[in-house]
């Protein structure tokens, strides 16, 4: 975000205020795994555009991500799961994440998929994220913003998607190539297939920050 | 961090110091922090905030301070506040705020408390080294940075008339920033001195809680309600900025014209200046009390007598309770003159772009502006270019060079004529012009990605 686009910004009316669905879990939340809280490693958000919202990340995505020791939590934007309708497009719902992560414990790494890639990407041009992964992008914002203060970013597409519109507009963007994981784009959720790609994204989450 | 003796100064090496915990400090931390620096930042209180936090011992914090500013105009660009929060949030949750921004970038960590930094100075050419009081019993620390900061706010010293008669005079005179919570002006006969916003508050407040009160203003303002055409103040004024100009001023113009006409109505001298030229009065209420007769409109004063104040008009009062809110006088005690572009004793620094020092070049201030709008995101766009210029400065001293050079000449082009004679005027800059000033400085830092 420059000074001018703030500038623009504090001149336009802000999005309607909703009451933001956010589910969280802890590390200590967790019953049956003996997961630790790392103090140190930045809490997750996750955003995604499925019409469930939160929901959609189900019973894998929070349970693991707390089970390596960081703070998990997920958001529905306006319109989306228990987060009621409000008018807004894509800035709308960006900035719904961003006032889901002003309520994290401690600076967040932001996890978009599918059109809330797109979203997170905003976001992330506004509030300092942790760090930025894009999860099999859909609908990508036209101009892919700098993020601010510099956050690594990580990007996962499905085989079949490696040479997407989506993946070379990423690419372009951050300088980065795409991680590829196997099967379809419905098994992000939930499978052996989403269980491989949680566990590569939290790895490069925790390579990066020794 | 050890102790050290005062004899050896600690090298603190490429490290940079803050001073000050307040929001100025805290983005100045948390800006440079995320351009790669290693921050020691030195509060003399036990508790961050500055101002905003009642427990600062000093704290000018009157009964039911709320923002002036709207909240989108005063968020911290990329820390936004929640967006169920009133318009114009309290003083409580400006603190909440901030301390929610501390803990969010873990910036707690890098604040030393209880240190109050009595001196800086130059060494070794461009590194300074600053010295913390000592608490009682121990010596003096030194300790040397590669850059310094100041943040140290300027509410903190009252800025006091003195009157005629004045020392003989049977009541109680007090400065708005020794008011507390207010229970003195309860049921008692209130004047209340000073038409800037912290005098009118007080006047509100005591026009509901005080048997009387009246109100003592040397000349005319602009009185803002909070709202103006459905939408907060300083929002709706802003946004005409995205206007072309001549339509601009008439949409102005029309927006001011029911404040201008009240204010007209209640016997009030015309301001002598434009909306822009100093901070606004912004308060809904005040021109209501003087409406309905319990804030009685007085001029300055001219003299007490015993127990009674005469003004300028020849009327006179005989109040139990003088709160002067005359202002505050800015005051860098830590920092030598020179380093500020002064060679007296004057509180007001020559500093280039109204933050860097003209004679060092790793020193800034922070916050050190009367700006009309948010102070928070001036602040986050002034410390964003300092960290970007140590950064550069650090690698290509070149290119810091020819930057030098354009801040010199952008610094003349926001100073703006003020009739006032307050010290805050002196710090005054339009706000607009300021932030595009900024804006350029900050495109030239970032022309090439530093490397
Ligand atoms: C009554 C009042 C209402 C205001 N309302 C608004 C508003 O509505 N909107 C707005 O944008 N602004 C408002 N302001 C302006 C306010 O100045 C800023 O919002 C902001 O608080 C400035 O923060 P700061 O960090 O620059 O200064 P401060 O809050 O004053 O913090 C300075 C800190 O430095 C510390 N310090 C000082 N000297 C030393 C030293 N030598 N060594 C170590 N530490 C030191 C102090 O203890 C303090 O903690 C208001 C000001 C006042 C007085
Ligand atoms: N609620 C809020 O958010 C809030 C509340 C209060 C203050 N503030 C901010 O805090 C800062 C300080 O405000 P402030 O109101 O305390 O001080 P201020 O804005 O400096 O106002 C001081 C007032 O006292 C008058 N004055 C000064 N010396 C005088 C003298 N010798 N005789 C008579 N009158 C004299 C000044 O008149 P002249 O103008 O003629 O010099 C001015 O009207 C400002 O930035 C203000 O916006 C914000």
């Amino acid at each position: 975000m420059s000074l001018q686009v703030w500038v623009r910004r504090t001149r336009s009316p802000e999005p309607a205020a909703v009451k933001r669905e956010v589910n969280v879990l802890e590390p200590a939340d967790l019953l049956d795994v003996d997961a630790k809280d790392d103090p140190d490693a930045s809490p997750v958000l996750c955003c995604s555009g499925e019409p469930t919202g939160a929901a959609a990340f189900g019973p894998l995505w929070l349970k693991r991500i707390a089970a390596s020791g960081r703070c998990a939590a997920a958001v529905s934007v306006r319109g989306q799961g228990g987060t009621p309708a409000a008018p807004g497009g894509a800035e709308a719902y960006a900035h719904d994440v961003v006032q889901a992560a002003i309520g994290m414990p401690r600076q967040a790494v932001l996890i978009g998929h599918g059109t809330g890639a797109g979203w997170c990407a905003l976001a992330a041009a506004r509030y300092p994220a942790a760090a930025l992964v894009l999860v099999a992008p859909r609908k990508l914002p036209k101009r892919l913003p700098r993020p601010v203060g510099e956050p690594p970013v990580m990007f996962a597409v499905t085989e079949a998607e490696a040479q997407s519109k989506e993946a070379q507009a990423v690419t372009a963007a951050y300088g980065i190539s795409p991680l590829t994981f196997p099967g379809g784009a419905d098994e992000v959720f939930k499978g052996q297939n989403a269980e491989g790609l949680l566990d590569a994204i939290l790895s490069w989450l925790n390579r990066k920050e020794d | 961090m050890q102790e050290f003796s005062s004899q050896a100064a600690y090298d603190r090496g490429e490290a940079v110091c803050v001073i000050g915990a307040g929001a100025s400090g805290l983005i100045a931390v948390k800006n440079l922090r995320e351009n790669g620096f290693e921050v020691d930042c030195y509060e003399r209180d036990t508790v961050l905030g500055g101002l905003w936090n009642p427990s600062n011992q000093h704290s000018p914090l009157y009964p039911n301070t709320h923002l002036v500013t709207s909240r989108s105009q005063t968020e911290i660009p990329d820390f936004p506040m929640p967006d169920h929060w009133p318009d114009y949030p309290s003083s409580a949750q400006m603190l909440e705020y901030l301390q929610s921004y501390a803990s969010h970038f873990g910036l707690a960590e890098h604040i030393w408390y209880g240190s109050e930094i009595s001196h800086i100075e130059s060494v070794d050419g461009a590194r300074f080294e600053v010295v913390v009081k000592p608490a009682a019993g121990s010596a003096a620390r030194r300790l040397r940075y590669a850059a310094v900061i100041v943040a140290t706010g300027h509410h903190w010293v009252p800025n006091l008339p003195s009157y005629p008669g004045q020392d003989l005079f049977r009541g109680t005179v007090l400065h708005s920033s020794q008011l507390g919570d207010g229970s003195r002006l309860r049921g008692k006969s209130v004047l209340v001195v000073g038409g800037g916003n912290s005098g009118v508050d007080i006047a509100c407040e005591a026009a509901v809680s005080a048997s009387r009160c009246a109100h003592s203003a040397r000349r005319g303002y602009w009185y803002l309600p909070k709202y103006l055409g459905g939408e907060p103040s300083d929002y709706a004024l802003a946004r005409l900025h995205s206007r072309p100009k001549w339509m601009r001023r008439f949409l102005t113009d029309r927006l001011l014209k029911g404040p201008r006409r009240l204010a007209a109505r209640m016997g009030m001298d015309e301001p002598d200046h434009a909306h822009t030229d100093e901070e606004p009065v912004r308060n809904g209420r005040y021109l209501e009390h003087v409406g309905d007769g319990s804030i009685e409109r007085r001029p300055e004063i001219a003299r007490f007598e015993g127990g009674e104040v005469v003004f300028v008009d020849g009327t006179e009062m005989r109040p139990d309770v003088v709160v002067l809110a005359t202002g505050f006088r800015p005051k860098l005690a830590c920092v030598p003159a020179e380093l500020l572009g002064v060679d007296d004793d004057s509180p007001y620094p020559r500093l280039m772009a109204r933050m860097f020092s003209p004679k060092a070049e790793t020193l800034a201030v922070a916050g050190l502006v009367e700006s009309g709008v948010g102070v928070l995101p001036i602040v986050h766009w002034q410390t964003h270019a300092i960290s970007h210029w140590l950064t550069i400065r650090k690698g290509d001293p070149e290119r810091a060079a020819n930057f030098r050079q354009q801040v010199i000449s952008e610094s003349d082009q926001y100073a703006v004529s003020s009739s006032g004679i307050s010290p805050r005027h002196r710090l005054a800059v339009d706000a607009q012009e300021y932030l595009a000033g900024l804006g350029r400085i900050i495109d030239t830092l970032e022309q090439e990605p530093v490397k």
